[in-house]
């Protein structure tokens, strides 16, 4: 029994209304006081990394385990159940890293309502640490949904001209992708009473799987229900028609949280849930998930090409990252030999932690260089070169990173990735042109705005050293990545046996 | 502690009109002495629902049991709230009389509760009704006044139906105690044709109150013409006795008893139908209305629609675990939505009160003109939503449980489709509240009792959404006393 996660779930629901009540009193304290809470919240993320990457817990383990019964009526019952391995943590960390670069970086671009912001901010880290932390289907529901009441807010108070109507696309989409997942997970639970005794509790659902006493047929209809409620948070094409809107709308700070740390909780979904509950139905459509994820990564990249508003730009970048992750996940399933197999799962988590940090910057970015220059079409940033040197280095090493280029992880994670998907068949190598196509349009963006001749008589200024400081630290850990790999895919080798060994 | 909390109630509504005559000026006393009564009776039958003892003169009446101690509290709660909010919205002269009729709907509302005998449960009925047509009429303004009469005519009807219902069933058993009546129709010999119109007359009856579509035609009209407080009280009390009523004498005879030999027309199916057709046609009309008092009528109605799922699996097959965790589902949902739409029917109130509208556009930017009304809103049209972890999912979760695996299955999707569909209507006036800009800026005064309320309403709402297990534990006694007799 441990508290740990407990506070790392807690703690920032503690600090919403603090962080209300004092930046109420005084703005400026205020926000000194949020980063000084987010910075304490980093330190317990850390603290919980720390332990798995020190002692990884086994092969179908989990650790920092705390149970408390909450619900029972009847055979019904739901605990209070958390724990982590190595799929979980490095989102649970870049969750806590993200909040507080934007808690950081919204000290310049937030400018009304900053007592709501900055507790809202709390609510949504308190629900995600929450979401990657459950380890009951019930709890992980909950969670789930409370993630998206701040993020409504965030996008229709501090949004863009379009935040209305992106507000309300974003909650209808969202709420009703993850009613047709509850749906599934009612399903299993009920289906599941004819053979063992019915339980939300991922673990012992697990232990049932392998010892065989949930039949197979049983897994069908919920990994189909699920995978509505993971394909819309990824999101997957067709269901990421939200995604565009929510990003151009949102506040940059909150793109950063929405790419970050939102859409993770679709790749954490997949793998936790569907690979995870339903394994052998997801051995028998990997081929369907593995299809769907290419024709995203295309559509994203395409997509991306196309776009003038630079926001617009990255937001399809997403759709074109995420879709990788679910390419490694289900690719590894179809792979005979174990050792490549692993790849795709572990690759697939790295590409979550990977993509959080590189896209994170690349979105609040986009936020400093509309503040500073007015704009974000692309057309229009001329000769940022010249005119805003820092900005522009951070913005050529930021979509370096994005692209996966070398020394930044992305690459290791994007290689990775399309190894397991080449082993699974090699038709998947068509996915080698996403990062061509990637690269091209970066590469394009960056000849238009960085390299051009500057133009036009507006005053623009460049970013402070201390921001470019922040700027850094989004960077940095994809650096030291690179070298120091096993920080992240030690523990993750477990969990990509554990799930492989599940199909 | 029944008797006398039945006792204070029947006796301060009796004499609460006398202060009119006797204390002109005072007009704001006959609201705290009604108070007072009903927070003590809310106690007493609190205390009497924990530890429950023989009632003497109830013998055969009342059935003194939990199933009407929790709908008993809670619609003495929404009761008490009203009366509360009231001490800041009623300022007419006629204050006692307003305070009274409350008084005698909540004498009538616990005894229809524990009603057990249907002479005594018709006796209840028209005590609750008859002083809300009085009630909806308040205002004396033409609208109001059209509200009140259409109330009036459709209750009259309704009650029309359930005595026509009550005398069938008398003629056939020659008994208006429902244990008789239920031991009568047990024998397969009496289960004639004519018991099945008695059925579906009860159905028609009771549907009236429990606003379950085809019956609903009037909620809008009412609500939205009744001053709001007699509105909460329609909407959050008066409609779960139509929901007592319907366990106590519908859900019990289908223990023993097929609405037909057919199996189509089962009483399951029968409440299966209804339970779709009233939250479907409930929520696509929420989504069309402009004004905020008829959007929480059609609300309501798809609300009543969730809770009839409950009642499906207790009808197919009154001793299965899924009838248990159904029934169980449906008494918490009445608990929460008296809650949640309590509290939406208050904050609409309180809007119509400081800026005399209410459509819709009167809520663009309410968040920073009313903040607290606003946040009061969010939270219950969230919960109505069955966002959690708010109360509503709790009582969402139990009742889809109850029915998505078996022959109803498609229940659950259709409610869970329905409440994916309602949050649109909900969001979108969330979106007006937080989003839009409001047409006169400025603080609007938020009078001080109705702040007590809503902090109360709110504390519920979040507190059952975070610890659920006690009003479950307490919803499903109450599902027990019906289903072990």
């Amino acid at each position: 029994m441990s508290f740990i996660l407990s506070i790392l779930i807690f703690f920032p629901l503690v600090a919403a209304p603090a962080a209300y009540a004092v930046t109420k009193l005084n703005k400026r304290f205020g926000i000194y006081l949020s980063l000084g809470l987010a910075v304490a919240e980093l330190a317990v993320a850390t603290y919980v990394a720390w332990r798995v990457y020190a002692t990884p817990p086994g092969i179908g383990s989990y650790l920092l385990v705390q149970s408390v019964p909450w619900i029972s009526v009847g055979s019904f019952t739901v605990n209070y159940l958390v724990g982590v391995d190595g799929l979980s943590t490095p989102l649970l960390f870049v969750s806590a890293l993200l909040t507080v670069f934007v808690v950081f970086g919204s000290r310049k671009l937030i400018d009304h309502h900053e007592a709501e912001y900055y507790s809202l901010i709390f609510l949504f880290e308190g629900a995600i640490m929450g979401v990657f932390a459950s380890l009951d289907l019930i709890l992980f529901y909950v969670f789930w949904e409370v993630v998206l009441i701040p993020m409504f807010f965030f996008i229709a108070v501090w949004g863009g001209p379009r935040r209305k109507y992106a507000a309300l696309k974003f909650i209808i989409f969202t709420f009703a992708g993850s009613t047709v997942m509850l749906l599934g997970f009612l399903y299993f639970y009920l289906g599941m009473a004819h053979y063992v005794s019915p339980s939300f509790d991922i673990p012992t659902i697990q232990a049932a799987l392998q010892a065989h006493e949930i039949p197979v047929s049983l897994e069908y209809a919920p990994l189909l229900a699920s995978f509505i409620g993971f394909a819309v948070k990824l999101p997957l094409f067709p269901f990421h028609t939200w995604l565009p809107d929510a990003h151009v709308e949102a506040p940059a700070p909150i793109s950063v949280l929405l790419a970050g740390v939102l859409l993770k909780m679709g790749g954490y979904g997949f793998l936790r849930i569907s690979i995870g509950l339903f394994p052998t139905a997801s051995a028998d459509f990997a081929w369907v998930f593995v299809a769907l994820a290419l024709i995203s990564m295309f559509y994203g990249a395409i997509a991306a090409v196309l776009q003038k508003d630079m926001k617009k730009l990255i937001a399809f970048t997403s759709i074109n990252h995420m879709g990788f992750v679910l390419f490694g996940a289900f690719a590894s399933l179809l792979i005979a030999d174990p050792a490549v197999a692993y790849l795709g799962i572990e690759g697939a988590i790295f590409m979550m932690f990977a993509h959080a940090l590189a896209v994170g910057c690349l979105f609040m970015l986009s936020g400093y260089i509309h503040h500073q220059a007015g704009t974000r079409e692309i057309p229009s940033l001329k000769g940022l070169g010249t005119t805003m040197p820092r900005t522009a280095v951070v913005l050529v090493l930021a979509s370096a990173a994005a692209m996966g280029l070398p020394p930044f992880a992305s690459f290791l994670a994007e290689f990775m990735v399309i190894v397991a998907g080449i082993s699974a068949s090699a038709v998947t190598i068509v996915s080698v042109l996403v990062p061509i196509i990637t690269a091209g349009y970066f590469l394009w963006m960056i000849k238009r705005t960085v390299l051009s001749k500057p133009e036009g008589t507006v005053e623009v200024h460049d970013m402070a050293w201390s921001d470019v400081a922040m700027f850094a630290a989004y960077l940095a850990p994809l650096v030291v990545l690179l070298v120091a790999s096993y920080l992240i895919l030690g523990p993750a080798l477990p969990v990509a046996e554990f799930l492989r060994g599940l199909a | 502690m029944l008797t006398a909390s039945i006792v204070i109630l029947g006796a301060g509504a009796l004499l609460l009109p006398l202060l009119q005559v006797v204390k002109r000026g005072q007009q704001q006393l006959a609201g705290y002495i009604l108070a007072a009564i009903l927070a003590v009776s809310f106690l007493l039958i609190g205390l009497f629902t924990m530890s429950p003892t023989a009632v003497p003169w109830a013998d055969g009446l009342l059935s003194p049991d939990q199933l009407g101690g929790v709908f008993a509290l809670v619609m003495l709660g929404v009761t008490l709230a009203v009366t509360v909010a009231s001490f800041d919205f009623i300022k007419t002269s006629s204050n006692p009389v307003y305070y009274s009729l409350l008084g005698f709907t909540a004498l009538g509302m616990v005894l229809l509760a524990y009603s057990d005998d249907l002479l005594m449960l018709f006796v209840a009925w028209e005590l609750m009704s008859l002083p809300t047509y009085a009630l909806a009429g308040f205002d004396k303004k033409a609208r109001s006044n059209e509200a009140a009469v259409k109330y009036a005519i459709i209750g009259a009807m309704s009650s029309a139906i359930l005595l026509y219902a009550i005398s069938l069933t008398y003629g056939l058993t020659g008994s208006t105690q429902i244990p008789m009546i239920v031991s009568y129709f047990a024998i397969p010999a009496h289960q004639t044709a004519l018991a099945g119109v008695a059925v579906l007359l009860f159905i028609a009856g009771f549907g009236f109150k429990m606003s379950i579509v085809p019956f609903h035609m009037w909620i809008p009209d009412a609500y939205e013409g009744a001053p709001s407080t007699v509105s909460t009280l329609l909407a959050s009390a008066t409609k779960k006795a139509g929901f007592v009523a319907a366990i106590r004498v519908l859900l019990v005879l289908a223990t023993v008893y097929a609405l037909t030999k057919s199996p189509i027309f089962s009483l399951a199916n029968v409440f299966a139908a209804l339970a779709l057709v009233t939250m479907t046609v409930g929520n696509i009309s929420a989504l069309t209305q402009k004004s905020m008092t008829r959007l929480l009528a059609y609300s309501s109605i798809a609300q009543a629609g969730y809770i009839l799922i409950g009642f499906v699996p207790f009808a197919a097959n009154p001793t299965s675990a899924a009838a248990a965790l159904g029934m169980t589902g449906a008494i918490l949902h009445v608990i929460n939505h008296a809650i949640l739409k309590g509290a939406a029917f208050l904050a609409a109130g309180l809007v119509f009160l400081q800026l005399k509208r209410t459509d819709l556009g009167a809520y663009n930017g309410l968040a920073r003109r009313m903040p607290i009304t606003a946040i009061t809103l969010t939270l219950s049209f969230l919960g109505l939503a069955g966002v959690p972890p708010l109360n509503g999912f709790w009582s969402k979760l139990l009742l889809f449980l109850s029915v998505a695996n078996g022959p109803f299955w498609w229940l659950a999707v259709a409610g869970i489709v329905n409440s994916a569909f309602s949050l649109g209507y909900y969001g979108w006036v969330i979106k007006r509240m937080y989003a839009d800009d409001p047409d006169s800026p400025g603080r609007v005064h938020e009078p001080f009792w109705f702040v007590v309320v809503f902090a109360v309403l709110v504390g519920l709402i979040i507190g059952i959404g975070l610890f659920p297990q006690q009003a479950i534990s307490f919803a499903s006694g109450a599902a027990n006393s019906i289903i072990h007799g």
